[in-house]
């Protein structure tokens, strides 16, 4: 969803945090920021849950283990042929077989997951994004239009940003 | 208030001479510019080698499996010896990734990522030999859980097919593993190549932009995956000792070998990732990211492995004198002074005595001394896996029917070979993809912050020098 | 490819065969020739149909024994050969140079049509030129024709003899394994010129001088049957036993309880120390009575380094049991070797064994026995120039005789030199016109092994199509013809037609002829009653004047040299079959190449060891051959097989090993005029070379592991672990333990199983096709006690199964594809003095254990079990990872490494089209010949019955010898196999350590001796 807003970067984290959280008092929700790294002060300042993620993971691994024991225990059964003189339905070895695909299936899953809920495979290039996200630079983009983008500009420079930009955010 | 996390703090000690993130970019980043003489040099030697393997296969499927060494008894030989060998090498990625991430150790960063790159590698070269050992790879397929014309399955209680399982897994979450930890630094390269590698890498970062929630989801599925590789490691390796430990050949069959085998995997991986990472380091000048800190920390973990595997060694010879089964004791009295004594000193003494030097600081913070240690180690382990294998079949039950066995020139070409192919991959990683973690490096190199007073204490941080520009 | 077999035949010359056997079935009933050829055992003619067997009787040409034959043909193909039941002298069995006999059918190399040599190249010829250009030249000859020719039925010998009285010229028969000597002695002593008949069954103490009749020695099938039956302990505990006297074992002398090695030619000191022991309490022995006087045991002791007391012992066991001796044979035919022979008789004779177990009227008339003398004379008459027409026909004298014999020479001087080698050989190679004759599976003939027994050759199979051959019968009928001398009627068959019609009225019985003689050509011998004369047992006044002694050697060597034949390759005649070839040897275990036997002692003396290459040096000759250290051998005494060295036979044959018989002196030993074989010393250098030997043999000792116990004798009976107990005790032992298995709930409920092979299938198990309780449970039992290593069962199995061979290198790396090993573990074998003698020999084979190691490894399920126990190996689905072969405790397991099955044309023609051809990349094992499982199976559905006990019989029980080995349904608890499954000597290899469970069952060989544990 393609909303247009302003977009400030800052070289220092303690101003991003100032002003995302500010943002946040004067009632700007939508807020999105940016950083080079998984920074922890950014996601508390945007006050974050737990991730949905972990479901996916649990589903995903579950269901393999299912899959493998079913899966063994059929063929099997299927067409009875003794090797070893070991039963036709030996369980122990499927194990294994249970266990990998256990672990498959939930890394499969969690990747899945993680796409979906982060929007992510989305190559569409950017309108308002600064290359330096990706280097030192932390940013912070606000949705707003009218008067709320006049404040939110007036907040934003208030943490003297290296730039602030307007425009649509992809 | 921002504060330092414990990460920034030790990884600030980790790190003494990177302060800002943009100079990480930039050393990083560096190294994917255009490659150099050296590189090249190395990468035409790996193309040969690629060459000489798949030559001398094609020889092999050509002439028949008969073109090897390998007879009766010794069924298995110098490519079973080398599946394992691989298999082994890849386990060091992702330990060092997985468990040492959920371990929090402090100098994974600056290496895990050189450390996956060899997993993905070391199994897809690992992942060759079973096809190249069958007698007829035009059926291998047969292997895949698929049900023939007549509704026949692959038997499910075949520790081959387990293995065909375990290592098809491994690869497939190390590898998505292995890509997922580099998304955000594609976006990064992206951010600052041009051309052609703009595209490659703008494909390749799937439009990774950093936002709070990609980096929220990010951490979650990233702490998962590790969660599920690690069991995942473990096993993998206790599925190839299975193949032979769930076998009744005198040698094979001993419930150590799981344990056995996992370290000397992990064993022979960091060994490996070690001999790896020296030269790179000096290539691309990369002191300030692997530093003996780093090597200090992983030649520790060669030496704990070292000696897990030295006493199961131990556990073995006396397993078989207490048994007293005269084909196990006589077996591993073979073993030592039998035909392949040579091979089970190479590898007593490259895999137990060598690695004993590590117990010096001198030693583990001598860059030579640990690469020369490390490859004594490669070749200890090799000859460990070769050990186990040959020695046992040559020696079973029956004693009318002992042989022996001597790997043939293409066996040698193919195993040589196969170290090409692993160089071919692993040199067009170092040159495509940023072989340092650069977003995990971040993580524990300290914020630039405006405001200043408290130090590492917790409280409000300073900014270790002043503001570039402004 | 050979893979798929009808590739492999041109189309053209599988119709032609296929229409031929179809002609032939349609034409049954009229008397013409071809309908007659094509008569059939089992079946009438009519039924020959693409897919089902039709089998014809013959006689075996592998020696001269004349075992009867049985003949697998398939669309008109010979496929395989078998032992002939009925047959009086083989009983059903069949040794393994019967078995390669037809590989010589199907010889690659055999020669393709006459040829002619025009200057010194060999030119095709058409039958109708070769012919007439033969009987010009006989013409031209003027009488003075020379038939050099090999042992013959009579039908072909009287066929040649009348063509040679009719055109002027004389015969001398030439065999390699030639007992003239023993003839000579039996005339000198009982006045019979033949070689007598030994009856081995009933005998309680036997003692071989050397003889080697498990092997070669003048009826090995009839006479190992024979032994087996006397040696092999019965089911009251009894056993007979055998004693082995000479400076060499042999096979034979392996499976003795007792060896007495005594030094090269102290046969006759110690016969005749024995006689005197004898003699001096009975006083019968007649005119020798004062020549026992000098030889008394201490005389013979004297001269042979034994001491008195064993020689008075043996002769005391050999008085007072029923016992028989017999001489040194084709191995021991020194300078006075008739003497010898001549004191083994007279043992025989105190003793009271002639007429009952040395056996003058029933004797053993189709060995070949004529002198050297006599080739000796033809030798020196071709050198006087005194032969226009020389023809060779069955034999090789440029190859066998000794080249100090000057054979080649005198050959080469011959104006016209005639070979009828169906085969190329050393003797053809020198000839001016090549006539090749039939294989005698594709040629009429007869034999008469001995008096009473006439045993008839068919045609099993139209000649085939890739070699022009006529047989020589014929040739030499129409040469005679051309020549103006014509032979009675046209055909070889009419002459064997007319000979049966006399008999036939001699015989007088009522049937009328044609129905005899079909009878005949079914069941392919017949039986006449044999005028009963009184058998001569009392000795005759010596005519010849005879030096007991122990005989001269040449020269002053360190060794005495033992040229000894073959029990492959024979005197060579089987040396270009691949069978034989890559049949390791029964004795050294090696293949290919050749060897040469030294004590171990002397070879560290020497500073050699298995594999060095030494220069043996006589002064007749030098060779140069790989050392095989070899316990059973004197520290004075080396050995060297007969039939290897052959340079111009066929591609298997030539180049491997060195011909032994350079090294002989050309001399005829008096007064029988038999060529001498034990007669120089040589000594041996090493050469510094190592050639790494193309042996099978891992280990020749059992290191504790009970892979093949014995029992003593004096514990049966009352031994408290019968049956499965006490198998495989190792060092230490393993306990007794109620055995458990996983086998409920899927693997996680323990149930408690006896682990018995006719437990198949196990608790837990009964699903699918598992489910029926009247499945058999295919099981063997194989008699250790009784098998004697001979190796006949492996080349019935390569036979039957297809099983490749693969040459000496692969062999060399250990890659043979036997599906049978023959295990051979020394654990007494001490040269030095006369005492206990243990060797083991162990077949193995696939065990289709219960609880196969090999299956649940196999990731495709290439590997299974069958419902009715079959340790099942699905080629097709093979991937080949190996990984069975490893798991196999008994090693069994082969491999196809390379597409071995691709055999030049027209050898694939010998495939059996009821088994797969196996490609490379492909495991393969014994499979109980489950073709022919499957085959009674079909045959007894179709029939509505059920298989009778013993009507499954695999190829290697049909053609064992020895009846070592039973197969059959375990779970029917009266099947023969259940029966010995209980025997208290019943073990399995292993099943105590690793719980295979194996269908197996091995009967421990039983000593004489106190065997202290199981393992040994």
């Amino acid at each position: 969803m393609s909303q247009s807003g302003i977009l400030a970067s800052y070289d220092y984290l303690d101003s991003t945090v100032d002003a995302v959280k500010e943002l946040r008092d004067a009632g700007f929700d939508e807020v999105i920021t940016y950083a080079a790294y998984p920074e922890h002060h950014l996601e508390d300042a945007l006050g974050y849950g737990e991730s949905p993620v972990r479901v996916w993971t649990l589903v995903g691994g579950l269901t393999g283990t299912a899959t493998g024991f079913a899966f063994t225990a059929w063929t099997s059964m299927d067409w009875p042929l003794i090797t070893g003189g070991k039963p036709v339905l030996s369980m122990p070895a499927y194990v294994v077989i249970a266990f990998e695909m256990t672990i498959l299936f939930g890394a499969l899953a969690t990747v899945l997951g993680m796409f979906i809920n982060s929007r992510l495979p989305n190559v569409t290039p950017p309108v308002v994004y600064d290359p330096e996200f990706s280097s030192g630079r932390y940013g912070v983009f606000v949705p707003a239009s009218g008067t709320d983008l006049d404040r939110a500009r007036e907040i934003l420079r208030k943490h003297d940003p290296a730039e602030t930009r307007e425009g649509a955010h992809a | 208030m921002a504060t330092l996390t414990e990460a920034q703090k030790r990884g600030a000690l980790a790190h003494p001479d990177v302060d800002l993130h943009e100079e990480v970019n930039r050393d990083i980043l560096k190294m994917l510019s255009a490659p150099g003489k050296g590189w090249w040099f190395l990468f035409s030697l790996a193309v040969l080698g690629v060459g000489l393997m798949f030559g001398s296969w094609g020889w092999q499927i050509y002439r028949g499996i008969g073109v090897s060494g390998l007879t009766s008894p010794v069924g298995w030989g110098a490519y079973i010896t080398t599946f394992v060998f691989w298999v082994g090498i890849a386990h060091s990625g992702t330990l060092i990734s997985a468990i040492l991430f959920l371990f929090r150790a402090p100098w994974r960063q600056s290496i895990y990522r050189m450390a996956e790159a060899m997993t993905v590698f070391g199994v897809m070269t690992a992942g060759l030999f079973p096809l190249i050992h069958v007698g007829r790879v035009w059926h291998a397929y047969w292997l895949i859980p698929y049900p023939n014309a007549r509704y026949l399955w692959p038997n499910f209680r075949s520790p081959l097919v387990w293995d065909v399982f375990a290592v098809t897994t491994y690869f497939t979450v190390s590898s998505v593993f292995f890509y997922l930890g580099m998304v955000p630094d594609m976006a990064a390269a992206r951010d600052k190549a041009t051309g052609f590698r703009r595209k490659l890498y703008r494909v390749i970062a799937l439009g990774w932009r950093g936002t709070d929630r990609q980096w929220h989801h990010f951490g979650k599925a990233y702490l998962f995956l590790a969660a599920l590789a690690t069991p995942l490691v473990l096993s993998v390796h206790s599925v190839v000792s299975w193949d032979f430990a769930m076998s009744i050949v005198p040698g094979w069959h001993a419930t150590v070998f799981a344990p056995y085998f996992v370290a000397g995997a992990i064993f022979s991986g960091v060994a490996m990732v070690i001999t790896l990472a020296v030269p790179i380091r000096k290539v691309f000048g990369l002191e300030a990211y692997l530093t003996t800190k780093h090597f200090d920390a992983m030649a520790k973990l060669v030496m704990l492995t070292s000696m897990i595997v030295f006493y199961a060694y131990l556990t073995e010879f006396f397993m078989a004198w207490y048994s007293g089964e005269p084909p196990e004791k006589q077996m591993f009295w073979n073993r030592l002074f039998g035909h392949y004594w040579w091979a089970t000193w190479i590898m007593l003494i490259c895999n137990g005595m060598i690695p004993l030097m590590l117990w010096f600081k001198r030693v583990r913070h001598s860059i030579p001394a640990l690469f020369a240690i490390t490859i004594f180690i490669n070749i200890g382990m090799w000859f460990e896996r070769f050990v186990i294998i040959v020695t046992s079949l040559s020696h079973e039950f029956a004693p009318f029917a002992w042989g022996v066995y001597r790997p043939s020139l293409t066996e040698m070409g193919i195993v040589i070979g196969s170290f090409g192919w692993f160089s071919f991959w692993f040199l067009l990683f170092i040159r495509l993809l940023p072989p340092v973690a650069i977003a995990e490096l971040k993580e524990v190199i300290p914020p630039r912050m405006r405001r200043t007073s408290g130090g590492h204490d917790g409280h409000d941080a300073v900014p270790a020098t002043a503001p570039a520009g402004d | 490819m050979s893979a798929d077999m009808s590739s492999g035949i041109k189309r053209r010359d599988f119709l032609k065969v296929v229409g031929v056997g179809g002609v032939g079935a349609g034409l049954t009933g009229c008397s013409t020739e071809s309908a007659e050829k094509l008569l059939p055992y089992v079946v009438p003619p009519e039924d020959i149909t693409p897919g089902v067997a039709t089998w014809y009787t013959s006689t075996c040409n592998g020696c001269s024994a004349g075992c009867g034959m049985w003949v697998r043909t398939r669309e008109g193909r010979v496929v395989k050969v078998e032992g002939n039941p009925n047959h009086p002298v083989s009983e059903g069995a069949l040794c393994q140079r019967g078995h390669a006999s037809l590989q010589a059918l199907y010889a690659p190399d055999r020669y393709t049509g006459p040829m002619q040599r025009v200057n010194g190249e060999l030119q095709p010829i058409s039958w109708d030129e070769a012919e007439a250009l033969l009987a010009e030249r006989i013409q031209g000859a003027a009488g003075n024709v020379l038939f050099i020719g090999g042992a013959m039925g009579p039908t072909m010998a009287d066929l040649v003899d009348q063509f040679l009285s009719s055109v002027g010229g004389s015969r001398v028969e030439w065999e390699g394994l030639n007992e003239a000597p023993l003839r000579e002695a039996t005339r000198i002593a009982f006045g019979r010129d033949v070689v007598p008949h030994y009856e081995f069954e009933g005998a309680e103490f036997i003692l071989s001088f050397g003889a080697d009749f498990i092997e070669t020695w003048v009826s090995p099938v009839q006479y190992q049957r024979g032994f087996a039956r006397a040696a092999g302990v019965d089911d009251e505990g009894r056993k007979g036993e055998f004693v082995y006297v000479g400076p060499r074992l042999n096979l034979t002398g392996q499976n003795a309880d007792e060896w007495v090695p005594i030094p090269a030619g102290g046969e006759a000191a110690v016969a005749l120390g024995m006689a005197s022991v004898i003699a001096g309490r009975i006083g019968n022995a007649g005119p020798y009575a004062e020549i026992l006087q000098a030889y008394s045991p201490e005389a013979a002791a004297e001269a042979t380094g034994l001491e008195a007391a064993t020689i008075r012992e043996l002769a005391d066991r050999f008085q007072n049991a029923p016992s028989v001796a017999m001489g040194p044979g084709v191995a021991g035919q020194h300078r006075n070797a008739t003497a010898a022979n001549l004191a083994i008789h007279i043992l025989n004779s105190v003793a009271g064994n002639v007429g009952s177990r040395v056996r003058l009227v029933e004797n053993a008339q189709s060995a070949p026995s004529r002198p050297y003398g006599e080739v000796e004379a033809a030798i020196r008459s071709m050198a006087s120039g005194g032969v226009g027409v020389v023809m060779v026909h069955g034999t090789n004298p440029a190859y066998g005789l000794p080249p100090a014999s000057g054979f080649n020479d005198a050959f080469a001087g011959v104006p016209f030199k005639v070979s009828f080698a169906t085969e190329p050989d050393e003797t053809a190679a020198m000839a001016d016109l090549i006539l090749p004759d039939r294989h005698f599976l594709e040629a009429w003939g007869d034999a008469s092994p001995r008096p009473g027994v006439y045993s008839l050759q068919q045609p099993a199979m139209e000649s085939v199509p890739h070699f022009d051959s006529k047989q020589t019968g014929d040739v030499l009928l129409s040469v005679a013809t051309r020549a103006g001398s014509p032979v009675g009627p046209a055909t070889t068959y009419d002459h064997l037609r007319n000979r049966w019609q006399s008999l036939h009225q001699s015989v007088g019985v009522a049937q009328d002829f044609e129905a005899w003689w079909r009878g005949a050509l079914k069941s392919g011998v017949v039986e006449v009653p044999v005028p009963a004369t009184e058998e001569p047992v009392t000795l005759r006044q010596p005519d010849a004047a005879l030096i007991f002694d122990t005989p001269a050697f040449d020269g002053d060597g360190e060794f005495v040299l033992m040229v000894y034949p073959s029990s492959r390759f024979g005197d060579g005649k089987q040396a270009n079959s691949a069978w034989m070839q890559e049949l390791p040897d029964p004795v050294s275990k090696i293949a290919w190449h050749g060897w040469i036997e030294i004590h171990p002692a002397a070879a560290e003396r020497l500073g050699v060891d298995k594999g060095d290459v030494v220069t043996v040096t006589s002064p007749h000759g030098a060779v140069e051959l790989p050392v095989f250290t070899y316990p059973g051998v004197r520290e004075d005494t080396v050995a060297v097989q007969m039939g290897m060295g052959r340079q111009n036979s066929g591609r298997y044959a030539n180049g491997n090993g060195v011909n032994a018989m350079t090294l002989l002196p050309a001399e005829a030993e008096q007064p029988s005029g038999g060529l001498v074989h034990l007669a120089t010393r040589v000594s041996v250098v090493p050469t510094g070379d190592v050639y790494r030997l193309a042996t099978i043999e891992g280990s020749d000792s059992q290191s504790g592991r009970g892979i093949a116990p014995a029992a003593y004798i004096g514990s049966l009976g009352h031994s408290e672990d019968a049956g499965y107990e006490g198998e495989g005790e190792g060092e230490g032992g393993y306990e007794e333990k109620p055995l458990e298995e996983m086998q409920m709930l899927g693997g996680f409920g323990a149930v408690e199983v006896e682990g018995k092979a006719a437990d198949w299938p196990l608790p837990g198990t009964e699903r699918g096709d598992y489910a029926d309780p009247e499945t058999p449970r295919w099981a063997m039992a194989i008699d250790l006690d009784k098998c004697t290593g001979c190796s006949a069962c492996i080349v019935a199995c390569q036979s039957e199964n297809n099983v490749a061979f693969v040459g000496e290198d692969q062999v060399r790396m250990g890659r043979d594809l036997g599906w049978i090993r023959l295990e051979r573990y020394y654990e007494t074998v001490d040269a030095s003095h006369a005492g206990t003698l243990d060797v083991r020999h162990l077949p193995m084979l696939c065990q289709h254990c219960n609880n196969a190691p090999c299956e649940p490894v196999c990731p495709v399920v290439a590997a299974y079990h069958t419902p009715d126990g079959l340790n099942g190996q699905v080629y097709n689905r093979c991937v080949g990872t190996r990984y069975c072969a490893n798991n196999c405790p008994y090693k069994v397991r082969v491999y196809n490494w390379y597409s071995y099955a691709d055999v030049p044309e027209p050898l694939n023609w010998q495939y059996n089209p009821d088994v797969t051809i196996r490609n490379t990349g492909i495991m393969e094992k014994c499979s109980f010949c489950v073709q022919r499982i499957r085959e009674v199976q079909n045959k007894a559905v179709v029939e509505g019955r059920a298989i009778a006990d013993g009507e499954v019989v695999p190829a290697c029980q049909q053609s064992c010898p020895a009846e070592a080995i039973v197969f059959g349904n375990i779970k029917d608890s009266t099947s023969r196999v259940a029966e010995l499954a209980e025997n208290e000597r019943t073990y399995r290899v292993l099943d105590k350590l690793i719980n295979t469970q194996p269908a197996v069952h091995y009967l421990k060989k039983v000593t004489f001796h106190e065997v202290e544990d199981a393992a040994h």
